[in-house]
């Protein structure tokens, strides 16, 4: 029976290990595809990147442009775009310098907090998103509700505030929608490190 | 139609390119110096790409051969942690697989400021608690394990066996951080080396040992 006082010693009686590979072996192993979880922290990442901004190219494009147009969007629309634009690349950049300061021979502690970065500012970004999409949807709103083309086909008995309310929860809620489904995915990603993590700092 | 007609500089590239090449193909008068020195040009070219390739060919071989060696020597390392964060044969052969690949993947940046076990076993841990991919189907492991030896064990006992199971299963029962400790315990490293290691103070360090070999205690002796 192995106790504390022995185990050194029963350890070191571990000569050789049930299995032994030869060079051969090892060389074709070497030579193989990682199956990381960062692999698949960078892959989905790209995705979150990229699917905000596909969706904006696979919405009906001319309706939308349309739309601005006859509520006087268009101005205020470019300059959100233009802001957008700039951030983006900000992100992607950020995303990129964390990717690359991810090594396999850095400390425990190291490697664990830099994965975290790395997946901190896919979350900021999708946050951004998400916020962004609020601040444009608010505006959007106000422009159409104080047009007169939105007043003249409206009842006369319409209470705005109604009007107000019931647009900002659908919105707002859609909105939700899109933080829990990313909050799934993140908590999904990073659950395992994560309670490694506070593990490893506990007692500091 | 339109399009080829306004753009003016396009026309004029596309006119002079053609020209261009019938002066090269018609052989016997100017263009023949052109061809010669555009026909050098393509095989200087080539040549010298060859020569690179070659030599960094040469060198990645080389790195290949010394990071088999190495492996292959201290592979009990591997296998060690391989042994502590699995439980059945396949995950252990697939971890093995991801260690091996994250070895090779960092070993050009190996400068040998530490020594190989101990950077290998950094690479080791990281990869079992931060990178590998716990996959719960049976991993189909490949024709690379087919004929993968057993050593006898020659030199056990079925007692020194069933102990170093016992020990193993006991270490099972930990969590990934203390699996690490019990390890560098059991390997003998230094709390200095430990905290390197998973990179957190000495202090800290000989805390959550003291707390590990408690809980192993408990474990060995329930």
């Amino acid at each position: 029976m192995p106790t504390l006082e022995n185990i050194k010693d029963v350890w070191k009686k571990q000569v050789d290990c049930k299995y032994k590979f030869s060079k051969e072996e090892l060389f074709e192993m070497m030579h193989l595809k990682s199956s990381s979880a960062v692999k698949w922290i960078l892959i989905i990442s790209i995705l979150e990147f990229i699917i905000p901004n596909v969706l904006l190219l696979f919405s009906d494009y001319k309706g939308t442009i349309e739309f601005y147009h006859k509520y006087e969007l268009t101005g205020i629309m470019e300059v959100y775009f233009a802001i957008h634009f700039v951030i983006i690349l900000y992100f992607i950049y950020r995303f990129y310098k964390n990717y690359k300061n991810i090594s396999a021979e850095q400390s425990v502690k190291e490697l664990m907090e830099n994965i975290i970065q790395t997946r901190k500012t896919v979350k900021y970004y999708i946050y951004y998103n998400i916020a962004i999409a609020g601040v444009i949807g608010v505006h959007i709103f106000y422009r159409v509700f104080h047009s007169e083309v939105f007043l003249e086909q409206l009842p006369e008995d319409a209470n705005m505030t109604t009007i107000w309310i019931m647009a900002l929860v659908i919105f707002g809620f859609v909105l939700f929608l899109f933080w829990v489904v990313y909050r799934i995915i993140y908590g999904f990603l990073l659950r395992r490190l994560k309670l490694n993590y506070r593990e490893l700092k506990k007692t500091e | 139609m339109d399009l080829y007609v306004k753009p003016s500089f396009f026309r004029k590239r596309k006119n002079t390119v053609p020209a261009k090449k019938q002066s090269i193909t018609s052989q016997k008068y100017s263009g023949q110096p052109l061809k010669r020195l555009l026909f050098f040009n393509s095989v200087t070219n080539r040549l010298f790409l060859l020569l690179i390739n070659k030599s960094t060919r040469g060198v990645t071989r080389d790195l290949e051969k010394k990071f088999v060696a190495d492996l292959e020597k201290h592979q009990n390392i591997i296998h060690k942690v391989c042994r502590t964060y699995t439980n059945n044969e396949a995950a252990h052969k697939d971890l093995f697989q991801e260690i091996t690949i994250q070895l090779w993947k960092a070993y050009p940046k190996f400068r040998g400021d530490s020594k190989f076990s101990t950077w290998m076993y950094r690479v080791a841990f990281n990869t079992a608690i931060s990178l590998y991919r716990k996959s719960k189907k049976s991993i189909d492991t490949g024709p690379i394990y087919d004929n993968l030896k057993e050593l006898e064990y020659q030199d056990y006992n079925d007692e020194k066996d069933r102990q170093i199971d016992m020990l193993y299963k006991a270490i099972h029962q930990l969590n990934d951080i203390e699996k690490a400790l019990a390890l560098l315990y059991l390997e003998d490293k230094s709390y200095k080396e430990i905290s390197r290691t998973l990179g957190i103070s000495e202090i800290n360090a000989r805390v959550k040992m003291n707390r590990t070999k408690s809980k192993l205690k408990k474990l060995l002796n329930p």
